[in-house]
């Protein structure tokens, strides 16, 4: 069954491009250009996925997810203009799962509405073992195994690496991975993250200048890719 | 010598307005009988506006002070003294300070808006120039793709890695653009916060071309040391070197680049091989729009070191270009100022 898009922007060419790439690569779909046709259009259509671009004509596309989060989990993709860092953000804390900038490739944009859908079919029926490239983790004993071995860490390092093991191929700003690994009242604390993402990488990355798990989103936050399966 | 010379020809409106005043002198004094001493006073103006339109404030102070002096020890009761009888004259005296001055700062304002015109003409030539280049590699590549079919996979691929790094090239000297004007305004604010200069490289390379990466480039950093600094500027800084040395080193010959802590500062150098360079030719690379002579064929508007420099100045740094025996090193140094509390 294909998998149905709505699509929220009101830039014609960029909604056209969607559009055509979307069928091209079998999935279906519906747009607006508008928040409030969206609205409607999810309410009737219950979509899969939703990608909305942030500056709409009728308002701010983060109203629109602050909305939809309200009422659902379906996931959503944020499509924004660089040198925005603070309007994604936003959007991501507001619960959208994932972002792209224009101009974007749309390569990658597919490559994040096929992670999107997976994790969100992944979160409905949890198996025993989390597999992400060389890493494995066990989700009743916890251990994380590291090319077949149990990798030794510290309790932090092990909550992080946990957190971005179960929030795969998904971008988290600083402030969630803080709140989530070290607790409210450390959204702040940079130097935390900052200091354990090095520390971390020296374990499971090959060269850590050049990471392939855990990756940078410069002024957002970090990505957690496992797509060297 | 050649520079005293420029200097003469840049100050030589000095002497002729010298010169006008000792001609005014010669005529008041000829005909002071059927010149009134107003006529006189208004005539002795005439060397401090011609000074004045020149807009160096410095030098019309001069001439004002010296037409007072003349028009006051010549022409004003008691004559041949410096002494004032009628304080009305005063008034005359400061009115010639206030033309001078009106004049100077005038004639300043439309001096800075000729230069910043020129600047912005030299822009956008090379803008065009620099956008066109990889532009019409991309246009010209993709072309050559289109046109054959048959072409083999391994040619297609280093084609189309030829576009992408064109597309990159473009994508980093539009970014350099923004930050150009960004950076000279003068009310920036740097968003200070933990830097990890090992997690910066990673996000600057994932904007370089995997041969780069993989073929041509040595790093050496140290150990998780956090900087205290704006991190969007830094990858922008350690971007712009790495691109520059890439565009200027020999072709086929490996960048170094090492990143060292000390405890009072962080030490970012990296060096390309490349000609022989003139020395004195270095202090300027940091100029914007400045490039080294004979590399005219290579891509590049010049300001990406420029924005270099006003990123290292921003965090209270210096930056240097220092010859080799057979290449540039780049040496920045930026001051700790903040050290991280640990867990």
């Amino acid at each position: 069954m294909k998998q149905l898009i709505l699509i929220v922007e009101d830039d014609l060419s960029v909604k056209k491009l969607l559009e055509i790439t979307l069928k091209e690569y079998q999935f279906n779909s519906i747009s607006s250009d508008g928040k409030k046709g969206a609205m409607m259009l999810f309410l009737t259509h219950t979509p899969d996925l939703l990608i909305v671009d942030l500056g709409l004509s009728d308002g701010d596309g983060k109203e629109l997810i602050e909305q939809i989060r309200e009422v659902s989990k379906t996931p959503i993709i944020v499509l924004s203009a660089r040198h925005d860092e603070k309007e994604i953000i936003a959007a991501l804390d507001l619960g959208a799962d994932d972002y792209i900038t224009k101009p974007f490739s749309i390569n990658e944009l597919l490559a994040r509405i096929r992670a999107a859908l997976r994790r969100k079919a992944q979160e409905e029926n949890i198996s025993q073992n989390v597999l992400c490239g060389e890493l494995e983790m066990n989700l009743a004993s916890r251990d994380i195994f590291f090319k077949g071995e149990k990798l030794k860490l510290t309790p932090i390092e092990h909550e992080l690496l946990k957190y971005f093991l179960l929030h795969t191929n998904k971008t988290l700003t600083h402030k969630q991975i803080l709140k989530e690994v070290w607790g409210v009242g450390y959204q702040n604390e940079m130097q935390y993250l900052r200091t354990y993402v090095n520390t971390l990488r020296k374990k499971i990355e090959e060269d850590s200048t050049r990471p392939s798990y855990i990756k940078t989103e410069s002024g957002i936050g970090y990505r957690f890719s496992c797509n060297k399966e | 010598m050649n520079q005293k010379k420029k200097n003469y020809i840049k100050h030589s409106y000095i002497f002729k307005a010298l010169a006008v005043l000792a001609i005014i002198t010669l005529i008041s004094h000829l005909f002071r009988e059927h010149l009134d001493i107003i006529n006189i006073g208004l005539i002795h103006i005439i060397p401090v506006v011609i000074v004045a339109i020149h807009g160096n404030m410095k030098a019309t102070i001069f001439i004002t002070a010296l037409s007072v002096i003349f028009f006051n020890f010549l022409y004003i009761p008691p004559l041949y003294s410096f002494s004032v009888h009628n304080e009305l004259y005063l008034w005359s005296f400061i009115i010639f300070a206030v033309v001078g001055w009106i004049i100077t700062v005038q004639a300043k304002n439309l001096h800075t808006q000729t230069k910043q015109n020129e600047l912005r003409e030299s822009l956008l030539h090379i803008i065009s120039h620099d956008l066109r280049t990889p532009l019409s590699t991309i246009h010209g590549t993709i072309n050559l793709i289109l046109a054959n079919d048959n072409m083999d996979k391994k040619d297609r691929k280093n084609l189309l890695e030829d576009i992408n790094y064109a597309s990159l090239r473009m994508k980093r000297l539009i970014t350099n653009l923004l930050d150009s004007a960004r950076l000279h305004s003068d009310d920036i604010d740097l968003e200070y916060e933990w830097c990890d200069f090992e997690d910066i490289l990673g996000v600057v390379l994932k904007d370089f071309s995997q041969k780069q990466n993989d073929e041509l480039l040595a790093i050496e950093i140290d150990d998780l040391s956090l900087f205290w600094g704006d991190n969007i500027l830094l990858t922008q800084l350690i971007t712009n070197l790495l691109d520059n040395a890439f565009k200027y080193s020999k072709s086929d010959t490996k960048i170094e680049l090492k990143i060292v802590h000390f405890t009072s500062l962080v030490k970012i150098e990296i060096f390309n091989q490349s000609e022989h360079i003139d020395k004195d030719k270095l202090k300027n690379i940091f100029d914007k729009f400045y490039r080294l002579e004979d590399t005219n064929d290579i891509s590049g508007s010049g300001i990406g070191l420029a924005i270099c420099k006003s990123i290292v100045k921003l965090h209270g740094g210096e930056i240097k270009a220092v010859a080799r025996d057979n290449g540039i090193s780049i040496e920045v140094e930026l001051p700790i100022t903040k050290k991280a509390t640990l867990l």
